[in-house]
């Protein structure tokens, strides 16, 4: 298996698979951003594997872009963990049921 | 005139957002006149834009630049000017809504133009990884925008909800780039088809499930069935203006580029997809339908009609191969008649209650015809378009659609499209009803017509129904037919050398 992708792969497909159980099991607001960022991570795992595989660059570059995308996605997503907190005192993604559909229904 | 022309629409609403970031650092302009600095870049933009509108051609600009990743064809110069005239439009109507006492800043014009340049990035863009960058520079923006009035836990919580399922559909999307670039080792629109054909023999599975991953942050992006329940509380969270921005432009830049890509590559991998997609419109439809019954505030009606909307656009989006060029250009002309119709409600209800800070329900409207007989004329004109009765474009955009997927054999999807429609006149006369049929008005304290918003919004009004009855009566003014013939060449465009 030393010479094979399918590690890489099986890795990848993991570290996407816990971050993906992570986003939709935990109540916690801070570790469903670091479950995304794990999904990140993991596709970036993936290109990098694969360019390297396929003897070509292009893979690599992309997970550059990706890099540097996600750093701009954490900006947002830190900041708006920070007012929510600031205005709940808690990081418990139940309570934020201001706009639920039963009010509406 | 060299390559550049090319970019100038593009390079003016950059430049613009740039600009507008530093300029409202310095706080010595109010907001008016930063609205004025960012209106100004847009209709630049605008203008090197209509330059290039409705002439076949297809460049790709610098190619030893950026390699062929961003594009230049009548495609992308039709979906820029719809999407310019979308931002310019939200400046406009939101011209009394976007005020300082409100915590609005110059930034978020500089976030609008960033979100802009986003999505006509995304129209441009010829190569999977570009049209990432483009969709998150444009969601980013907007996760922002939504929650630019920090002191509003509604809009705070509607940016997170946003921006969860939004990165979420960002990381799928980027998951189905890597399957399709494991699979045909590339990443470029038309190099991908080329990979895909049945002649190289090759296994295309790993490329069929990428392409899934792909049509899934889609169908989240433009709100279909399964992927919906983000719309209402988000449309209803957000800020009216913002509101009728997401419903408007982003659909119509999210169609844009997976139309691109289903009518360069995914030809053979439609196949798969025909009945997942039909359940998907059928769901689409009834749920939505039911959704926007329940619905009692007047926004999240609009919020749950544009899912509505969604799944007749995806009727004609699945008879896409089968009747290429007509169905096309019949998204193309919905699309169109869609933004205007929304866009005129939206705002329209922005201006109303941008008083104070009432949430309209149906109720509030009882006898509202008595205090302003020209805002309900033109409310009902709009819900008119949207229910789709002739005289209006929102009916000549409905009629393409349907007889193209009669054209094209989905009769079932076309019957249960009529059943949606019939149903909407109810969600949608109600208001009209309400407005008309009452003796005394609840809503009394709304600004008269005065400023820019309803002179901006009476000419949306007057376009809605020159889209509905235009050539019959002067036949050289630019209409229905040159829209259609227009977009009929764009798509002829996406496949020129």
């Amino acid at each position: 298996m030393s010479n094979s992708i399918t590690a890489y792969m099986f890795l990848a497909m993991l570290l996407l698979s816990i971050g993906f159980l992570g986003v939709i099991s935990r109540k916690n607001i801070f570790v469903i951003y670091m479950s995304i960022e794990l999904m990140l991570n993991a596709v970036n795992l993936m290109f990098v594997a694969l360019s390297r595989y396929n003897d070509l660059m292009s893979g690599q570059i992309i997970a550059m872009c990706i890099i540097a995308v996600a750093t701009a996605e954490a900006g947002i997503f830190l900041s708006l963990i920070v007012v929510l907190y600031r205005r709940k005192k808690s990081l418990d993604s139940d309570i934020f049921n201001t706009l639920s559909q039963k009010e509406a229904l | 005139m060299g390559d550049i022309s090319y970019l100038l629409p593009l390079l003016f609403v950059g430049v613009g957002a740039v600009v507008l970031m530093l300029l409202s650092y310095t706080k010595s302009l109010s907001i008016s006149s930063i609205a004025k600095i960012a209106l100004g870049f847009l209709v630049l933009a605008f203008i090197s834009n209509v330059y290039y509108f409705g002439e076949l051609h297809k460049v790709y600009p610098y190619e030893n630049v950026f390699f062929g990743m961003i594009v230049s064809d009548t495609y992308s110069v039709y979906f820029n000017s719809i999407l310019l005239v979308g931002a310019i439009a939200t400046i406009l109507i939101g011209w009394d809504y976007f005020r300082p006492d409100r915590r609005f800043t110059g930034e978020f014009f500089s976030l609008l133009l960033f979100s802009t340049f986003g999505m006509m990035l995304l129209v441009q863009s010829a190569e999977l990884l570009s049209a990432f960058i483009a969709l998150e520079i444009a969601s980013l923006s907007l996760y922002v925008m939504i929650g630019f009035q920090t002191d509003n836990i509604r809009r705070v919580e509607a940016s997170y909800r946003y921006l969860v399922l939004g990165s979420l559909s960002g990381v799928l999307f980027l998951f189905g780039t890597a399957l399709i670039y494991a699979s045909t080792k590339t990443t470029f629109l038309g190099n991908i088809g080329v990979e895909l054909l049945p002649q190289t023999g090759k296994d295309i599975s790993l490329a069929i499930g990428g392409a899934t991953l792909i049509l899934i942050t889609f169908l989240f992006k433009i709100s279909a069935f399964p992927f919906q329940n983000w719309t209402i509380d988000v449309y209803d969270g957000s800020p009216l203006p913002v509101s009728a921005y997401m419903a408007s432009t982003f659909k119509v830049a999210v169609f844009a580029f997976m139309l691109r890509f289903v009518a360069m590559d995914l030809g053979y991998i439609k196949d798969y997809w025909d009945g997942l997609l039909m359940g998907v419109i059928i769901l689409t439809l009834a749920y939505g339908t039911f959704l926007a019954l329940a619905q009692n505030n007047l926004k999240r009606m609009l919020a749950s009609s544009s899912i509505v909307h969604t799944g007749y656009l995806l009727i004609a989006f699945v008879s896409i191969d089968i009747i290429g060029e007509s169905a096309s250009s019949s998204i193309i002309y919905y699309l169109i008649a869609y933004f205007l119709s929304a866009m005129g409600a939206f705002g329209l209800i922005s201006y109303i209650s941008s008083s104070d800070k009432l949430r309209l329900t149906y109720e509030d409207f009882k006898g509202f015809s008595h205090v302003r007989p020209y805002m309900s004329a033109m409310l009902s004109i709009f819900m008119l378009s949207l229910a789709g009765l002739p005289g209006t474009i929102g009916f000549i955009g409905k009629f393409y659609i349907f007889s193209g997927a009669i054209e094209a054999g989905y009769t079932v999807l076309a019957t249960s499209a009529i059943l949606a429609t019939f149903i909407s006149i109810y969600y949608y006369f109600k208001l009209i009803a309400l407005m008309y049929f009452y003796p005394s008005p609840i809503l009394s304290n709304v600004p008269p017509l005065k400023g820019l918003p309803p002179i901006f919004i009476g000419f949306i009004a007057i376009a809605v129904l020159w889209g509905g009855i235009g050539n019959t009566f002067i036949a050289f003014f630019p209409s229905i037919d040159f829209l259609i013939d227009v977009a009929k060449l764009s798509h002829r465009s996406l496949f020129l050398q």
